[in-house]
């Protein structure tokens, strides 16, 4: 039961976060996507903004790790 | 670094300002302001005449860049680069007549070249449709004559459409019964060549036949009417063996004209821009009746070198002063300049809006920690070697002070720290080196000590951040409620991050009572300076060091994947399939291993480093001088 938990815990950590740094990322990639073909010279900067959700899917992983190596 | 700069305002008799600007031309370091008017210095404007010039100037340089389009830029016939450095001087009115004789000259005669390639080029793309169908048919075309009551149809059929082959045949015999012949061949591009043979009286039949179907006999081209495609196609072949030698007649013609007359037309060219960037940049003069009035921003460096050139060329009459040796303001030009070895790493920071005067040219910074983050998430001695033999080949195949060197100089950097952190990870495509080549992790194995690596990145971050905070100081100087707060920030990140540690166990204990302390009097002190909304700002360190753990994150999952790789390949039974699907992987987890570290070690500059002390807005240094071919601006 107690490993059970314990996965879960790890998945939803990682699932969950991921779920949100996808949702944002087709908002940021679809505008990116617009941006990119009226000025394909911030083409970089849209890339590094579609990089910025990702934070929440790291700390998610980082989450999930300390779950797995800590509790687990 | 940013250089230093000096307002400076160039003086001297009205009559004297075209030399003036000759002189400024020539030097190259001013860039031009338009200097403070009242009643009596006014903007020197354009006279009618310079108006026309410049309009006249405009056009031949656009027949100038259509000639040097045109003209062939290989071969026997082009001449030496157009001489390098600044030609000294602006062209004289009689150079001007000269372009101008030589441009209405060749214009017509390069263009009616180019024009008459074009059309035999086209003429030799069409005739070339015919040639497969005459080697394929050519012994029945050209016996053709032989069968006075025979009519010949000639088709191409795409190579998808060779299922209606055998519906024509069936539809003939319908028709025709066995009067008929008909013949296909495949063409090497895969079309399909048919050609029908059937009395002369059933001619319209089939014609009706091969419409109702949609299937169109080869057009004769225009020019070469006759009865059938038969009798054309000889005259076709002829002329399809003779178009390349009139293009190559058209060609030595123009390497001709490119021997005699490509270097003058460069030198036109330069001219013609250097003497519009004059005509562009008299707007910017002040004058009165008597006195011309320039004004403008020099590099520190360059005060005396200018001061010469103006007093040896126009003697003592003309006078430059400096006028602001401590400017501030968003309206300083900002220009970087760093050591050779730094400069490739200013393609980074010219990714976004130039830093603001005053304040601080990260590059330096940006040359010692985007490699570092770059190394320690790819970590792999054998990815990095890949990498650095692609920067190699980068590097000898652009050429020096080119975005490829540039490019290749920071891609080296990075298979440096990417080679050390595989050592110390003891990583050699993955697992690969410890399974088979014996080789050990120096200093932490990225799939068991995770935490360890956790604690490594988080510590990366805690110093980037700090050090964005201490630049955050230096950058707020002159406003000194900013700069204290950044300053109680960074003391507040230090201490907090030192009862964590006291209180984790990592640090002294007897560091715990101190450190809390000294966050306590810091909040109270922060809050005391910027308001409650100074939390904001301390959440927002703390969430930035944090953010560091995807150096870890990104590490660890380029790491598994390189493991996957090496696992999927032995899982295969043939060897050399197994190697072959291992390769396609690592292939896949290189590419995704490069741009991800590069993405992400970007974000955390631009965002985390960059938003403790950058401030964007400066203005590019464009000093007035010479046109530049590499930078094409006038």
């Amino acid at each position: 039961m107690e490993l059970l938990a314990v996965t879960l815990g790890a998945a939803l950590a990682v699932g969950l976060t991921a779920l949100a740094t996808g949702w944002a990322q087709s908002k940021i990639g679809a505008a990116g996507a617009a941006t990119i073909a009226e000025r394909p010279e911030l083409t970089s900067t849209v890339i590094i903004m579609l990089a910025i959700p990702e934070t929440m899917l790291i700390l998610g992983f980082v989450v999930a790790v300390l779950i797995l190596t800590r509790v687990g | 670094m940013i250089l230093r700069m000096n307002k400076v305002r160039v003086l001297g008799p009205r009559e004297q300002y075209p030399e003036a600007l000759c002189v400024l031309q020539d030097t190259g370091v001013v860039h031009l302001t338009v200097p403070g008017l009242d009643g009596r210095l006014l903007p020197l404007r354009l006279s009618v005449w310079q108006e026309r010039e410049s309009g006249h100037l405009r056009r031949l340089l656009a027949d100038v860049e259509v000639l040097l389009e045109a003209l062939p830029t290989t071969g026997a016939g082009v001449g030496q680069a157009p001489r390098a450095g600044p030609p000294g001087g602006l062209p004289a009115r009689r150079d001007l007549t000269r372009w101008a004789r030589l441009v209405g000259g060749l214009r017509p005669e390069v263009l009616g070249l180019r024009g008459e390639m074009a059309i035999l080029a086209e003429e030799h793309a069409l005739l070339s449709k015919y040639g497969p169908f005459l080697s394929t048919f050519g012994v029945i075309l050209r016996s053709e004559r032989a069968w006075p009551h025979i009519a010949a149809y000639h088709v191409i059929l795409p190579a998808q459409e060779e299922s209606a082959v055998a519906g024509l045949k069936t539809a003939l015999a319908l028709v025709l019964g066995e009067g008929f012949a008909l013949e296909t061949r495949r063409l090497p591009g895969g079309d399909i060549a048919l050609l029908m043979l059937v009395p002369e009286a059933d001619a319209l039949r089939v014609e009706s036949l091969l419409a109702a179907a949609g299937v169109h006999e080869i057009p004769v081209p225009s020019g070469y009417e006759a009865r059938s495609l038969a009798q054309a196609l000889p005259r076709m072949m002829d002329r399809l063996e003779s178009i390349p030698r009139e293009l190559r007649v058209r060609e030595k013609e123009l390497e001709r004209l490119t021997a005699l007359y490509r270097d003058e037309l460069c030198n036109a060219r330069r001219g013609l821009h250097d003497r519009l960037r004059t005509l562009g940049a008299m707007p910017l003069l002040g004058a009165t009746q008597r006195v011309f009035v320039i004004e403008g921003w020099v590099p520190v460096s360059e005060n005396e070198r200018l001061a010469e050139s103006l007093a040896t060329s126009l003697g003592g009459e003309t006078a430059l002063e400096v006028i602001d040796n401590h400017p501030r303001g968003e309206d300083v030009p900002v220009a970087l300049r760093n050591p050779g070895f730094l400069r490739p790493f200013e393609i980074i920071v010219r990714l976004l809006p130039l830093p603001s005067y005053g304040t601080v040219d990260p590059t330096p910074l940006v040359a010692g920690f985007f490699p570092l983050f770059f190394g320690f998430m790819l970590g792999d001695v054998g990815y990095a070697l890949v990498l650095a033999a692609l920067a190699l080949l980068l590097a000898r195949r652009s050429i020096p002070g080119s975005l490829g060197r540039s490019v290749a100089a920071v891609a080296g950097t990075c298979a440096f720290w990417s080679l050390a952190f595989g050592v110390a990870f003891g990583e050699v495509f993955g697992n690969l080196g410890r399974e088979h080549l014996g080789i050990h992790a120096v200093a932490f194995d990225r799939e068991e000590a995770l935490e360890s690596l956790l604690l490594l990145a988080v510590a990366f971050g805690f110093v980037h951040i700090l050090l964005g905070l201490a630049l955050g100081v230096f950058t707020a100087r002159r406003h000194p409620r900013e700069a204290a707060g950044r300053a109680l920030t960074a003391g507040i990140v230090v201490a907090g991050v030192v009862v964590l540690g006291a209180g984790a166990g990592f640090l002294p204990e007897i560091a715990l009572l101190p450190a809390a302390g000294a966050l306590v009097v810091a909040l109270m002190a922060l809050v005391a300076v910027e308001g409650v909304l100074a939390f904001v700002e301390l959440l927002s360190a703390f969430g930035s060091i944090l953010s560091y753990s995807r150096l870890m994150a990104i590490g660890t999952a380029s790491m598994m994947l390189a493991v996957v790789a090496n696992d999927l390949g032995s899982a295969v039974s043939v060897p050399v399939v197994g190697v072959l699907v291992a390769v396609l992987f690592h292939l896949v987890n290189f590419v995704l291993g490069v741009f991800s570290p590069t993405i992400h070690s970007l974000r955390l500059h631009y965002v985390e480093f960059f938003g403790k002390f950058y401030r964007s807005g400066g203005v590019p240094y464009r000093p007035f001088g010479h046109w530049d071919p590499g930078v094409g601006r006038t």
